[in-house]
């Protein structure tokens, strides 16, 4: 747009400058710092799901755990791009990108433009293993999320989502996939972080898994962690992992239900 | 790689079911490393790393920055792969882009640590040269040269010689600068600070095939795996970095299992891998 | 007129479904020919409209706005910005406070997809800005902080997230929705004579600093536009129609209103010429009908959250 082109030189945004310095949120050696929205260390924000958010889409849900918030869209199977050569699986292809206001800073995140391809290609990882791909031989399933607001745990948020819009589009797959992620802060372990503990991690575990078959499809370790606490931090994670699973599935029968009546 | 035969693809699985791979070694053990340091005089710091049919190349850059205004008090390090078409013809064009991405978010992720910089392999503070001013950024690229499985490996092997290949000018900084400027710097030509690498962790992938998992996969042994984990373990045996591969999903219990072998496997990589990089400096240092 | 007949069997025999895939035109001219539509509806009717303001938490200014199933998410942010030298008080045209963006992420629909963007996207925003700022429904000098020095800089983006016809109509919709639930955020001088934003809960008056904008919170908008979308085809007029019918008919009219009646622009893109003016006419009646329908779901949700 012209009037924005001419206009962007002459603003600044007020909030990066109050950041620098501001007391980091908790103390080492203080066993007994609050997170900031006052949850336990391994307590989950709660979560909420709702399938068919769109209806241009094979099938579609929407996320909102804490403040974070996520739409997922499943298209296809549908033709696979021309390019593409012959195969008698089927393909998978993942994309997420962020709305201009999902983070605090407008555009924080576009000087790698909207689309996240770290967050993509962990998706498709995440996903891949839980899907029958052989269902739908020489065609593609196209999962795009959009991050309407990041709250923090965004990763595992979409990957959730991303799993329950595959189940509502009627993509055949083993299982739904859950996902969890852990911050390590300090000797402290908090499950769930939202923004603010994410930007003081000293290192964060992602794991994603299918709850029934007890299997991890991801898993990402960032920072130094001792095998005792990698340990720990998987079995509260994946015992996180199978409640989350629960309300997925609550949500499949909900929308089922609703329909069938 | 595709075109294996269906007596060849049992052939590998069976070898990797008795202990014995299909190049004669056991699945635990890895092929011969040969490391060349300062092969690219242009650059700070680089090295060669040969694993069998291998061959990676990385190279580090510092140059003068300013740290961003969120951490004062660190440098910064940008962590670049990229593939050769000489590798694989299907590397030609962008047919890279996917696989150099994948390579550049894993090598950051086991050596750069957690978002506040702690358990990073390269200490961030060390770069700095006036808090909030002046800082080092390193940019360290990888190329893939010829490639036959095991990128990671080779690439983190290859970029730890790098480093400790590494010498960073001495900096002075002029003393009569007032507040608000940037200040005024004298690189040194002649003094170079060697760089602290005995922190880096070496990276070892464990790719699944069948029921086993072996270490530093041949692409032929690639191809017939169901999936692969690369941890990232440093001197102390703790680890710095994790990320799995490859679609089937593992039991919670293997991949406990799989990171106390890595552990193991790593003090003998990183033993074996600090030699050859003493070995390969001595060269340099008499030629 | 032999393939008529071929399709006349055909339908017989056909399930519903695959004929309304396979002859989508048919299946249309039939539905209109008996004054219905295939969701029910009569000609001249809009969907089910809904307006839910504050939907997202981090915006200054937020709705979320659902016509049928064709579903706008816009936000507001605002940010402080010197303003030009030869238009100290207001936005002149090529140095405006207002930025409107519109959006259509590869969620919205099945024809798009990532790297490959909407073509209708960037006509939509264009279209979107110059009606937001030919409308005066915003007055630029409300955007002024401190004469010549400081003034609002408003930044709406709008995202589809669900894309099923009359797409401008819904943004538009979005846009002004989010515009009546802005709420300036508080700012004062720092010591610098920087303008800064003050916490909500209040700690500026602590500090000692002086809130620059204590009063004006909010924006008058003065006769909002409001648009509805009719697809032409034949002699029929279908008022607000889904993404499927827009594949269909021959060519639309977008005509845009203000709450007082008048008329701010009239869009048609291309398409067979119109041969009576009475068919802008209808249009322009059904708009102002329209219109009423939807500043009263807008008031209504207005009035909602000032409750709360």
């Amino acid at each position: 747009m012209a009037g924005k082109a001419s206009a962007t030189p002459a603003t600044y945004s007020p909030s990066p400058a109050t950041r620098k310095g501001k007391p980091t949120i908790y103390k080492d050696g203080d066993r007994d710092w609050v997170r900031p929205d006052g949850r336990g260390f391994q307590q989950c924000r709660p979560a909420f799901f709702r399938t068919g958010a769109v209806n241009a889409a094979s099938g579609s849900a929407y996320a909102e755990i804490g403040n974070t918030q996520v739409i997922v869209s499943v298209f296809g199977p549908r033709e696979s791009k021309k390019a593409m050569m012959y195969s008698d699986v089927g393909r998978l292809n993942c994309n997420v990108s962020c709305t201009t206001f999902s983070t605090p800073i407008r555009g924080q995140d576009f000087d790698q433009g909207s689309d996240h391809k770290e967050y993509s290609s962990m998706l498709h990882k995440a996903l891949e293993g839980a899907i029958i791909l052989e269902s739908f031989p020489k065609t593609t399933v196209d999962v795009f999320a959009l991050v309407l607001e990041s709250g923090g745990s965004d990763l595992p948020v979409i990957i959730s989502c991303a799993s329950l819009a595959l189940a509502d589009a009627g993509i055949m797959m083993y299982d739904l996939v859950a996902s969890v992620s852990m911050s390590s802060l300090g000797s402290d372990l908090v499950i769930d972080p939202i923004s603010e503990e994410e930007s003081y991690q000293d290192g964060s575990l992602i794991i994603s898994c299918m709850p029934s078959r007890y299997e991890v499809t991801q898993l990402t370790i960032t920072g130094e962690w001792s095998t005792n606490k990698i340990n720990e931090a998987m079995q509260v994670c994946l015992d996180a992992c199978g409640k989350l699973g629960k309300i997925m599935r609550s949500c499949l029968k909900e929308a089922t239900s609703a329909t069938s009546e | 790689m595709t075109g294996l035969s269906v007596g060849e693809k049992l052939f590998i699985q069976g070898g990797i079911a008795q202990d014995l791979r299909t190049d004669g070694r056991k699945r635990l053990t890895y092929r011969p490393i040969y490391v060349e340091t300062g092969v690219i005089p242009q650059a700070n710091g680089s090295a060669r790393v040969r694993l069998g049919g291998t061959d990676v190349i990385a190279s580090v850059k510092a140059e003068i920055g300013r740290p961003s205004p969120m951490q004062p008090d660190k440098g910064k390090v940008a962590i670049y792969v990229s593939c050769s078409p000489t590798a694989a013809p299907m590397f030609e064009g962008r047919g890279d882009e996917e696989l150099s991405a994948e390579l550049s978010i894993a090598l950051q992720r086991c050596l750069l640590g957690g978002k506040s910089g702690a358990g990073a392999g390269i200490d961030l503070s060390s770069l700095v040269v006036v808090e909030g001013k002046v800082c080092w950024d390193l940019y360290i690229d990888g190329l893939v040269v010829s490639s036959d499985g095991n990128l990671l490996d080779a690439l983190g092997a290859a970029v730890k010689a790098a480093l400790s290949n590494t010498g960073i000018p001495r900096v002075q900084v002029a003393a009569d600068t007032t507040g608000e400027d940037q200040p005024e710097v004298d690189i040194s030509d002649e003094e170079f600070l060697q760089f602290d690498t005995s922190n880096l962790p070496v990276i070892v992938t464990l790719t699944k095939v069948g029921r086993h998992y072996i270490v530093d996969a041949t692409s032929e042994e690639e191809s017939q795996m169901s999936s692969a984990v690369s941890i990232s373990i440093n001197r102390r045996g703790h680890t710095c970095g994790l990320s799995k591969r490859g679609g089937a999903g593992l039991d919670p219990s293997v991949i406990l299992d799989m990171i106390s072998v890595a552990k193991h496997v790593s003090e003998q990589l990183m033993n074996k891998l600090d030699s050859e990089i003493s070995a390969a400096e001595a060269i340099e240092d008499d030629s | 007129m032999g393939l008529s007949n071929v399709v006349g069997d055909l339908s017989l025999e056909m399930e519903v479904d695959a004929f309304r895939r396979l002859f989508p035109l048919r299946f249309y001219e039939r539905h209109l020919s008996e004054s219905i539509r295939p969701d029910g509806r009569t000609l001249k009717s809009a969907r089910d409209t809904s307006v839910a303001l504050g939907a997202v938490a981090s915006a200054d200014g937020s709705a979320l706005t659902k016509i049928g199933s064709t579903t706008m998410l816009a936000a507001a942010k605002m940010e402080v910005m010197t303003p030009s030298a030869d238009a100290p008080d207001e936005g002149s045209i090529d140095c405006c406070f207002v930025a409107v963006e519109y959006y259509m992420p590869s969620i919205c629909s099945p024809l798009v997809r990532p790297g490959r963007p909407a073509e209708i996207a960037p006509v939509i925003s264009k279209q979107l800005y110059d009606t937001i700022l030919s409308s005066g429904m915003i007055d630029l000098k409300e955007l002024s902080l401190i004469s010549g020095k400081a003034a609002w800089m408003v930044y709406l983006d709008i995202y589809c997230l669900d894309a099923d016809g009359a797409l401008f109509d819904a943004a538009l919709l979005s846009a002004v929705a989010a515009f009546s639930h802005l709420r300036f955020p508080v700012v004062s001088l720092n010591d610098e004579g920087r303008l800064v934003m003050v916490p909500e809960e209040g700690n500026g008056d602590k500090s000692g600093k002086e809130v620059v904008n204590k009063e004006k919170r909010k924006l008058s908008l003065s006769s909002p536009p409001f648009s509805l979308t009719c697809a032409l085809h034949k002699n029929y007029i279908l008022a607000d129609p889904t993404s499927e019918e827009e594949a269909v008919m021959e060519t639309f009219v977008t005509v845009v209103l203000n709450s007082s009646g008048h008329l701010v622009s009239l869009y048609k893109p291309g398409g067979p010429v119109l041969t009576q003016t009475s068919v802008i006419q209808d249009c322009i009646a059904l708009t102002r009908q329209r219109m009423k329908e939807v500043q009263e779901i807008l008031d209504e949700s207005i009035s909602g959250m000032e409750i709360d």
